[in-house]
């Protein structure tokens, strides 16, 4: 009978937008993303049909901006008390879980279509390789989709928002950016890989170059599957406490 | 419909509830009475599912809180202490939230939102931001929320805190309104809410029941004392003390006061089996008293309560 996931994201999502976080983060992107492209490194100067620059920062810019985004959520909920609400609705773990990661990937997935006029726009001007922006497109999703879920399970164990926020900046930023100790530090070749595996930004070289690699591909799935589950696990494990 | 064995809630090293049981019939309104970190909201949480007891097993509307929790959740309707809202929502998204989660659709989702924003008067708030409400009106809509799937359980904690008394009256009508068709448990540590709303009452004190029982069954119990307030006109009334206590059903004069020149006042305690009252009726007009009043004193839930809190062991059972 009762309770499907969607009454959950049609809350969380009113949640959003009735408040001003959404349109700060949501503006925030995309003036940053703008201004990175045309000012900072002078696309038009440049004279290449091409956005793989524009492409290249998002990640980095998905450091600060999805802990913004997931910070509140069961944070929020934690200390208004209202996750004693929804605990006690005829949900199970997981379809909160889910609800409420979904919410904030079509809040994310709104800021990306919001980024379409870009490539639009700027169609007129030369020859864009389509294939290549949809895969760009895809990878950004992908890695906002694994952002999403480590921030929503750092907030299910924070105790306050600034704290998941800070926690959840810092694990996107080592998990982001980890590959790069190999270009700076000589180290074993193994670990070379190992950081390689382990960091979103290394897996997000190919699509940002337009291809959809299977391993990539498979490592984001993992990364988001695997959060969403110890998130499901955590509140579970806080009926025990 | 709820039943309750041996159910005990360890916070760390603290226990919160040690081993408690009891059983709620259908249609009962049960307070739960007890100062605060007595235990009331703790077991309101178990219950409700919201946590599990470290030991004991409980059951609602016949399923089991372990084994079944999302029938036992959709039985029960529950306003948790302070009433917890989300500010960024005005009431009526709110409560569509709810009934939306309660699997409310079509007629019947309309039906009930517009019927629990009469029922708890809340229509003038409802496209208000929750964050901008008052207590009065928060914990209204918290109690709308309860209501909004017709449960067969009501579990609210602390419902009228933050009430100004004549909100308090219309939340209590509309709790004894609702107790007629369903089952209430409702947690206080006021002890006029339980003597206006409840027909049954847990005392707890430090996790575990004290005493329970209808609000006369528990003032029966106490150690058999029934109070008399008594006063006499006539003459020699000085006397009347020595004679007065020398009556099998009297047990005591707790004070005894001239209040006119012919007229006194006695405060007994008598011994509740005898026929009191019939035998210092004989006496008086043997000894040509006239009784210008006598009153019998029921023990108040304040007087038992600080009596068992005082005692502690589990009196009435």
């Amino acid at each position: 009978m009762p309770t499907n996931v969607s009454s959950i994201v049609k809350k969380e999502l009113k949640s959003y937008f009735n408040s001003p976080i959404a349109y700060v983060v949501v503006s925030a992107f995309l003036l940053f993303t703008s201004i990175w492209l045309f000012y900072l490194q002078s696309f038009f100067a440049n004279n290449t049909a091409s956005l793989r620059i524009y492409f290249a920062v998002i990640p980095t810019v998905f450091i600060i901006l999805l802990p913004a985004l997931t910070m509140r959520s069961w944070a929020e909920e934690k200390k208004l008390g209202t996750i004693e609400l929804l605990m006690t609705l005829p949900y199970r773990e997981e379809q909160l879980v889910i609800g409420k990661f979904l919410s904030t990937f079509v809040l994310l997935l709104i800021m990306i279509i919001l980024t379409l006029p870009i490539p639009i726009m700027l169609s007129a001007l030369g020859n864009f390789d389509w294939g290549q922006i949809a895969g760009e497109y895809l990878g950004v999703l992908l890695i906002g989709a694994a952002g999403i879920a480590i921030g929503l399970f750092v907030s299910s164990i924070a105790t306050n928002q600034i704290s998941a926020f800070v926690v959840t900046l810092l694990i996107l930023l080592l998990l982001t950016l980890i590959n790069a100790v190999n270009s700076i530090a000589s180290i074993p070749l193994w670990m070379t890989s190992v950081f390689n595996y382990l960091s979103l930004g290394y897996h997000f070289e190919s699509f940002r170059k337009g291809l959809i690699d299977t391993r990539d591909l498979i490592y984001y799935v993992l990364i988001t599957g695997l959060f969403l589950y110890i998130n499901v696990k955590v509140l579970i494990f806080r009926k025990w406490m | 419909m709820i039943v309750a064995s041996d159910l005990g809630k360890l916070y760390g090293s603290i226990e919160a509830v040690k081993g408690i049981s009891f059983n709620i019939e259908k249609g009962e309104i049960v307070g739960l009475l007890g100062p605060n970190g007595a235990g009331k909201t703790t077991i309101m949480k178990i219950l409700t599912c919201y946590m599990f007891p470290s030991y004991g097993d409980a059951s609602v509307n016949d399923y089991n809180i372990f084994t079944d929790p999302l029938k036992v959740k959709q039985s029960i309707g529950y306003l948790p202490e302070n009433a917890p809202l989300y500010p960024d929502l005005n009431v009526i998204e709110y409560l569509e939230f709810m009934a939306d989660a309660r699997g409310l659709t079509g007629a019947s989702r309309k039906e009930r939102l517009e019927y629990v924003l009469d029922a708890c008067s809340i229509e003038d708030v409802a496209y208000r931001g929750i964050g901008k409400l008052s207590k009065g009106y928060r914990q209204r809509t918290g109690l709308a929320q309860a209501i909004i799937h017709d449960p067969e359980i009501l579990i609210l904690d602390e419902p009228t805190t933050g009430l100004d008394p004549n909100q308090i009256i219309e939340i209590r009508e509309l709790i004894k309104k609702l107790g007629k068709e369903k089952t209430v448990i409702l947690s206080t540590h006021i002890l006029q809410e339980v003597e206006a709303t409840c027909g049954r009452v847990l005392i707890l004190n430090e996790g575990k029941i004290i005493a329970r029982g209808t609000t006369e069954d528990i003032g029966r119990e106490m150690k058999g004392e029934v109070l008399l307030d008594l006063t006499l006109k006539g003459t020699n009334l000085e006397n009347a003390d020595k004679s007065l206590v020398s009556l099998s059903g009297v047990k005591k004069i707790l004070n005894s006061k001239k209040v006119e020149d012919t007229k006194r006042n006695f405060h007994l305690s008598l011994t509740p089996q005898a026929n009191a009252e019939e035998e210092i009726f004989d006496w008086a007009v043997s000894n040509g008293y006239k009784i210008t009043a006598m009153i019998p004193e029921k023990f108040s839930l304040e007087d038992i309560f600080i009596k068992l809190t005082h005692e502690g062991g589990e009196n009435a059972n």
